[in-house]
């Protein structure tokens, strides 16, 4: 019993040794510096800090991220940023002098007001939204009324999509497709 | 079933042949694949044709003079003389070291096909074959689309893309017949580039990243847009390596192409020794180094048994090779080895840099930012098509979609700064959009199909409980299913229908037109050609003494070095912003300032072009604040402000006075106040611009006016020589 005993103790004392003093074991040399320079005579203050660990994101939120950049870009943002149009466009009422408001910039087709821009990008992403929506209604594991809802809404996305854009397209272009 | 087939033909011969041509499935869909290949081969090729059709097998623009006016000097004088020109004809008095300074792909390329045809005794001219080189290489680039396509999902995508890329409009744009540019071949040598890098990244096999590496050779011998290819790659390693694919695969592929790329690109003269000195190059050599660092970590972790001692090892490791970069990197850049980035390039990472630093660069009307109507006229049902795509890519992740998803990304970001790079975005779009169409038809048509394989085997089998009940589910919501899956495959085609007429109309209003040679509509519907420009550059050529240098704006340069065989003193290459502002200068001075700086150039001729009688509004006087601005930029004499009224830009009777009397306006407007342009409107009515000119009665000093084309488009004065000294 008493060798035990001591033998117990011996090993507790050993592991608390060891508990309090890692440093035996480390070959990392900048650990060993740090340990030296600032830290022989700072004493480290009791923090409970977490480094943050790095996930990488799903797939289908690096997804909805990359809707939004393609927006802004077929929105023509960088063409806002760098000439700077104006909202909407304004033309006065020859007759009556009442300030009227233009939506659609005429005569050139490398040009637009910023709101313009905005709607047309809505209207292209609206049509990708609505075939990714009608792939999901394809996927066997949901309920039957959901499939036919995104189903519905797939196509009626992409129906309004294609016509508005097609009616942006011909107020710009008076020409277009005579 | 064969027999109701053979009974439909009614003679017993043809059965017989048919029996005997009895083809396997695979056989059929190998056969339907080829032919689908050859008649998009076809169509690309005469979707292009329209100018050549409607006037003639000419040159369009004005860089494609430049090249081939190099490709003839090539075929005449051999490819030794070529590498080593120097020619005197442009840039007056300096001169410009040709062999030196430009992308030799193009013209070696069109060079080697006019050679081989000339073998076969078909004796063509070389102009034909300029004008048909690039729709050659459009049918190219579809195969290429078909095989990158079968690489990335399966060969229905790869067929899809090789069709969307024969006519989408944005690539259409600069391969049209008679647009001899480096696009027109570099856009195939950048989709061969990538095809054979992902193919090398998907087998591992050194055999496809050597002709990756000669693919990119070639991408780097044919146009300054290889950067992209330099630095897309290196991002796309970057990203599968924090993404956690690493593999040997990569490692072998990657290693092979950057290196004998570099190499090889090393042998074009204008390329130098660009790839380990300039800043733009640098990313790839970064993850060069990398990717041997990962290298070593995992054959260390290999050796090694003890995962504690690893992550010790690791963090040394990292933070040595990290610090180490950057201490090379800052080292490199401050000693001024690395030059950095240049402007034309920084200009697409921080577009607001060229309008306040580089009016050059802004000057130009292909480098604007992209409006949603030009995506759109460029892309017509793609834009729809592409987020869609990048979905699909996203549901089933593998090295493949990774790449064409940053390619996607990275260019349509490009494309939205610079109107010219949607060219660049083409490809990928296109690709990415016949993954969208591909996999939803895929979808669709299995819906129409799933019904007579369920009714069939529930019909043949005692099913089970449980199978029943799933396929009597399938059945209840089937016959709704399968009208509208016809339905939607219906208004599927009907959309790609409609691309199909959108993308015609395009080619044929907007992008077939050569530039050089102008058509309007008359006053009862005919239409009316103007040929001014050769007219005057034929003037120039037959009636000037051989020796004479003609003064410009640098857009004509080349056009009249290749046409009018005269030296020129600035031209499109616009390598020397001195030269081009103190030609600016000249213009927007008063004619006797004008006349001591053309006769230090020793300039005989100035030329012109105006637009005030035809309506032609990409003329002179519209272009002359950019010509106020880039003079203005190098002499601070010249002040923009001298020459607009209130901020408005005004060349009628309450213009400034400067901009009434400067070189430019007189030489536009001489003897125009005595023409009536319009009907009811005064006489020196300025079509162009709207208004009635404000200083009608202008007398030239120290120039004559030597010729004015039929139109009033171009206009030729002779310098007169000082006056004798009495």
């Amino acid at each position: 019993m008493p060798p035990k005993s001591e033998a117990h103790a011996a090993s507790t004392t050993t592991t608390g040794a060891t508990q309090f003093d890692p440093s035996s074991d480390s070959i990392d040399p900048i650990f060993h510096i740090l340990r030296v320079l600032p830290f022989s005579f700072l004493r480290p203050p009791r923090l409970r800090l977490k480094l943050p660990t790095f996930t990488l994101p799903s797939a289908m939120t690096v997804y909805s991220l990359i809707l939004l950049t393609y927006f802004m870009v077929v929105s023509g943002i960088v063409y806002d940023v760098i000439v700077e149009p104006p909202g909407i466009g304004s033309t006065q009422d020859r007759l009556t002098g009442a300030v009227r408001p233009v939506v659609f910039l005429p005569g050139r087709v490398n040009g637009q007001y910023i709101i313009e821009g905005l709607s047309s990008g809505f209207m292209f992403v609206l049509g990708g939204v609505g075939i990714v929506l009608l792939d999901l209604a394809l996927d066997k594991n949901r309920a039957k009324s959901v499939k036919v809802s995104y189903a519905s809404a797939g196509v009626s996305f992409v129906a309004i999509s294609y016509v508005m854009s097609m009616l942006f397209v011909r107020i710009k272009i008076p020409a277009y497709l005579r | 079933m064969e027999k109701s087939a053979t009974d439909l033909l009614t003679s017993p011969g043809v059965s017989s042949l048919f029996k005997s041509l009895k083809l396997k499935t695979k056989q059929q869909e190998l056969l339907i694949r080829v032919t689908i290949l050859f008649l998009v081969y076809v169509l690309a090729f005469i979707t292009r044709l329209f100018s050549v059709l409607r006037y003639e097998s000419m040159i369009h623009e004005f860089d494609p003079y430049f090249n081939y006016r190099v490709t003839q000097f090539l075929t005449e004088k051999g490819f030794y003389e070529f590498w080593n020109w120097f020619d005197s004809e442009s840039w007056y008095p300096l001169g410009r070291i040709i062999g030196g300074t430009l992308y030799p792909g193009l013209m070696v390329t069109a060079a080697l096909i006019y050679w081989t045809i000339r073998f076969l005794r078909f004796s063509v001219h070389i102009r034909e074959v300029c004008v048909l080189t690039a729709p050659f290489f459009a049918s190219n680039t579809t195969l290429v689309a078909y095989f990158f396509g079968k690489e990335l999902w399966d060969t229905g995508a790869g067929l899809v893309a090789a069709v969307l890329i024969a006519i989408c409009p944005g690539y259409i744009s600069r391969s049209v017949a008679g647009s001899y540019d480096n696009e027109g071949v570099a856009i195939f040598a950048l989709l061969l580039t990538f095809y054979l890098f992902v193919k090398a990244v998907n087998t591992g096999s050194l055999a496809w990243a050597l002709a990756s590496a000669f693919g990119y050779f070639y991408m780097v011998s044919a146009w300054g847009g290889y950067v992209f290819i330099i630095n897309l790659i290196p991002l796309y390693v970057m990203v599968l390596l924090i993404v956690g694919r690493y593999s040997m695969r990569l490692y072998v592929a990657y290693n092979c192409t950057y290196i004998l790329g570099m190499l090889l690109a090393m042998q074009i003269r204008f390329v130098g020794f660009q790839h380990v000195q300039s800043g733009e190059h640098m990313a790839a050599m970064g993850v060069f180094f990398l990717m041997q660092v990962f290298y070593f970590l995992d054959w260390v972790k290999h050796s090694l048994n003890d995962p504690k001692l690893f992550h010790t090892f690791l963090r040394i490791t990292v933070t040595c090779a990290v610090g180490l970069g950057a201490i090379a990197l800052g080292v490199g850049t401050a000693s001024g080895y690395i030059s950095p980035w240049t402007g034309r390039f920084y200009s697409l990472l921080d577009p607001t840099y060229a309008k306040d630093h580089i009016p050059i660069i802004a000057s130009v009307s292909e480098h604007q930012p992209t409006a949603w109507s030009s995506f759109m006229f460029d892309f017509h049902i793609l834009l729809l098509l592409f987020p869609a795509g990048l979905y699909f890519c996203f549901k089933r992740l593998s090295d493949a979609t990774i790449f064409i998803v940053m390619y996607g990304l990275t260019s349509m970001y490009f494309a939205g700064v610079m109107v010219r790079l949607i060219l660049v975005a083409t490809p990928a779009v296109c690709l990415i959009s016949a993954i969208a169409v591909s996999a939803t038809i895929k979808n669709l048509t299995q819906l129409v199909r799933a019904k007579s394989k369920a009714s069939h085997s529930a019909s043949g089998k005692g099913t089970t409980s449980s199978k029943a009940s799933s396929k009597g589910s399938l059945d209840q919501s089937l016959p709704f299913q399968r009208n509208g899956a016809i339905a939607l495959l219906l208004g599927a085609f009907y959309l790609l229908s409609r691309y199909a007429i959108h993308c015609t109309w395009v080619t044929s209003e907007a992008y077939s037109s050569p530039s050089i040679v102008l058509a309007a509509r008359g006053a009862h519907g005919n239409r009316v050609i103007f040929d001014d420009y050769r007219e005057a550059y034929f003037w120039l050529r037959q009636n000037t003494p051989p020796d004479a240098k003609v003064m410009s704006w640098w857009d004509y340069g080349y056009q009249i070095t290749a046409m009018g065989n005269r030296t020129v003193i600035v031209d499109n290459n616009t390598w020397n912003n001195t030269h081009i502002a103190t030609v600016g200068r000249a213009m927007s001075s008063y004619e006797d300032e004008a006349y001591e700086i053309m006769r230090s150039l020793d300039v005989d001729y100035v030329l012109v072009v105006f637009g005030g009688v035809t309506g032609y509004s990409s003329d002179d006087i519209n272009k002359f604040l950019w010509m106020v601005r880039i003079g203005g930029g190098v002499f601070p004499v010249i002040k923009e402000p001298d020459y607009l009224v209130n901020g408005e830009y005004r060349v009628d009777k309450g213009a400034a006075p400067k901009m009434l009397n400067c070189l430019m306006y007189k030489l536009s407007y001489y003897r125009f106040g005595e023409l009536t342009t319009e009907y009811g409107k005064p006489p020196g009515y300025d079509r162009a611009r709207g208004v009635e000119i404000g200083n009608k009665d202008i007398k030239l000093e120290y120039l004559e006016e030597a010729f004015t084309t039929s139109n009033w488009i171009v206009r030729i004065y002779k310098v007169k020589p000082p006056n004798n000294r009495w």
